[in-house]
Order: structure tokens, then C-alpha cells, then sequence
């Protein structure tokens, strides 16, 4: 009888491990965030518009009927990212999640030059670098430190109505998402 | 033999068992934490960020998604109307008031899992604030209805409940402002289709 409650007691602790450990466990093996989602679908630096053709059917909800979301994923060990589209659109704004899909920053652009997307994401130590010499054709680009190795960079853009839509799909096809070489 | 056989696989029962069936419950069935409340609506302004607990982290990664960043603006849901009362979709709704200041805002009506709902016609269940019609000296007023109505119309479709999705983008507000002291439009019914 002891050794029963004994061997209950020991469970019940024993469930507590579990239940912390899988708690703490389950960001990193989730498949379901957008880290894993983009990743299955599309390789580094590649522009992806994120509507549920893109992701296997599935679109990451909540969706915003007039926000049109595209991403691309970044490694900063193949130098800093710079994510820009000449044309100009009503509302655009930018969120860099980490490799577990967390949202890290975001910007909108109100904070850029003449509200044009030119955005280059980079780590501290690039940013020294840069700041030892802006390179020329950075002259005019918004520049985000984080201490993240790889990550998402993430653009919404706003589609008031159906006749944006051209718009807005020129916008986001011209949208490059590239490293930068510094030297 | 036997018995210490059977009292550790009784042990390891419990521990595997009770360990990750409490945590699914607790994910899928315990209110979220970090919500703020105004009137109808509910915010989570930490979702998907790194200033949340290991629940609502857990359960972020379950679920995924890309909720807007703080800087980029703030999304409010509604289920239910000033009264109380579950928002269906087979009754009309006047939502009224002053919208908070933000560049733009759009407010769409979803189905309970945060589908948008289907058009009616060529009319989608959405409308932002660039196509909203507004009279001088009066308060903002939307009518969400199954049916046509004057002015502002948001035409929702189908029979089931549907929760009223407000989303402000750029706006002060997100920025750490107090969301508590917020005032939002009110969500009245007007009336339901027998």
C-alpha cells in the first residue's frame, strides 16, 4: 500500500517535470510558426507572398483582407539584409520575427526616407562597420541592429480596395530581398 | 517482481500521462493571459512576442501566425455586443463612436476561428478608412448587416456567430500608450433576422 502511494507521489512529481520541460520545449519544435512554414516552402532570400497558395493551404490567421503580407528569411553570416522596392504605396510596414516566428521589431513607413522601403537589417558588428563608412547606394536606408543570427523579414502592405491591386502586386514583385557585400 | 514492474510503469503512467495532458488542457482551454479589454473588444498586444509567459508562447507556437508588431499597429476582436449578447451573423449591428487616431484602420468581420468571411457579392466583409463615408459633426457609425443598408455598410453572410475584427495600423496607441483608457466604437444591435 506504502509502495503504491509512494510510486503515485513520484508520478505526480514526475508529471510536473514533463509538463515544464514540454512547455519550454514546444517553441522550438513547433512546426507551425512562420520559421518552419517559410522554410519548407522557400530557401533564404527568396520573396514569398504570404496567402494560403504559398504555404500549402494553410495561411497564418488571423488574415487582414487589405493587409498583404510577403517575407523572405535572412542569414546575417552572409552579410547584412536589405529588403527594398522602388515603388511607393499608401502603408506599408516591416516586423522582424526570429527563428521560433517571435515577433522581434517592427517599423512602418512613417520612420522611412520619403516612405520608400529600403531597409537593411544587420548585427552589431556590422553596424560598426557601416559606421565607419556608409557605403554609397545605402545613402538613404533605414538601418535596424539586432542580435539575431537568422531570421524573417516580414513586409505588410495595404490594399485600401480592389483597384490597389496592381498596385500593390507591382510592389511587392519589385520587392528585392538580397545580402549586401560590405567591404 | 511483478509489482515493482507494474508500480513503475504505474509511475511513468502518471508522469508522461498527467505531464503532457494537463499542459495540452491548460493550453487549449485556459483563457489567455496578457489580454486587454475595452468595451467589447480584446487586444493581446504581447502575442507572438518575446515579452510573453511560456504559456502563451506555447500556445503562439501551436498555433502560429504573424501577429502585427508593436510599432506597425494593434488588432482588437469583438464576439460580443455592449449587451452581452454573441455576435451572429443573421443580425444587424451599429458600430458608433470615435475610432482612436492611427494612419489607417480596417474592420472585418471573421468567423470564430479568424477566417474573414466570405463576400456577399462583389461586397467583401471588410471596410477600412479610406472607404468610409462620414457626415459632419457626427460620430463615426457603421452598420454591419446581412442585408443593404445606407452609408457605411459592412455585409456579412451565413448563419453561424462571427466575431468583428478592428485593426489600427500605425498608431500611438500600440506604442506602450494606456490601452485600458482606451475609448473604442460600441458595438449595439439593432435588430435579427427570425
Amino acid at each position: 500500500m506504502l509502495r503504491l502511494l509512494y510510486a503515485i507521489v513520484l508520478g505526480l512529481v514526475g508529471a510536473g517535470i514533463v509538463h515544464i520541460a514540454v512547455l519550454l520545449m514546444l517553441p522550438s519544435y513547433s512546426e507551425r510558426d512562420i520559421w518552419s512554414r517559410l522554410s519548407a516552402v522557400a530557401g533564404p532570400y527568396a520573396v514569398v507572398r504570404l496567402d494560403s497558395n504559398a504555404l500549402g493551404g494553410r495561411s497564418p490567421a488571423p488574415a487582414n483582407p487589405f493587409l498583404v503580407p510577403a517575407a523572405c528569411r535572412f542569414d546575417l553570416a552572409d552579410g547584412p539584409v536589405r529588403v527594398q522596392s522602388p515603388d511607393t504605396i499608401p502603408f506599408w510596414s516591416l516586423a522582424i520575427y526570429d527563428n521560433n516566428g517571435l515577433n522581434v521589431f517592427s517599423i512602418t513607413d512613417r520612420t522611412a526616407t520619403d516612405r520608400v522601403l529600403d531597409i537593411v537589417t544587420l548585427s552589431t558588428e556590422q553596424m560598426q562597420q557601416v559606421r565607419s563608412g556608409v557605403p554609397d547606394e545605402l545613402g538613404r536606408s533605414v538601418f535596424i541592429e539586432t542580435g539575431l543570427e537568422e531570421g524573417i523579414v516580414l513586409v505588410r502592405v495595404f490594399a485600401p480596395d480592389e483597384t490597389w491591386r496592381g498596385v500593390v502586386d507591382a510592389f511587392l514583385n519589385e520587392m528585392s530581398c538580397s545580402p549586401v557585400v560590405l567591404d | 517482481m511483478l509489482r515493482t514492474v507494474l508500480l513503475t510503469l504505474l509511475t511513468l503512467l502518471i508522469a508522461i500521462g498527467g505531464g503532457a495532458g494537463s499542459l495540452y488542457l491548460f493550453i487549449k482551454s485556459a483563457p489567455p493571459i496578457g489580454a486587454v479589454h475595452s468595451g467589447s473588444w480584446t487586444a493581446f498586444p504581447n502575442l507572438g512576442t518575446t515579452h510573453t509567459d511560456p504559456y502563451s508562447r506555447g500556445r503562439f507556437a501551436r498555433e502560429g501566425g504573424i501577429p502585427l508588431g508593436s510599432a506597425e499597429g494593434i488588432v482588437f476582436t469583438a464576439t460580443r455586443d455592449v449587451a452581452g449578447r454573441p455576435l451572429s451573423r443573421r443580425c444587424t449591428y451599429r458600430v458608433e463612436g470615435a475610432m482612436p487616431s492611427a494612419q489607417f484602420w480596417t474592420l472585418h468581420a471573421a468567423d470564430m476561428a479568424g477566417t474573414p468571411l466570405p463576400s456577399l457579392g462583389r461586397r467583401a466583409a471588410a471596410l477600412n478608412s479610406q472607404m468610409i463615408l462620414r457626415r459632419p459633426g457626427e460620430a463615426l457609425a457603421i452598420t454591419v448587416s446581412p442585408h443593404p443598408q445606407p452609408d457605411n455598410w459592412l455585409a456579412i453572410t451565413g448563419q453561424a456567430s462571427m466575431q468583428l475584427v478592428l485593426t489600427l495600423l500605425d498608431t500611438p496607441l500600440s506604442a506602450g500608450f494606456e490601452l485600458t483608457q482606451l475609448a473604442l466604437p460600441r458595438i449595439t444591435q439593432v435588430n435579427c433576422d427570425a
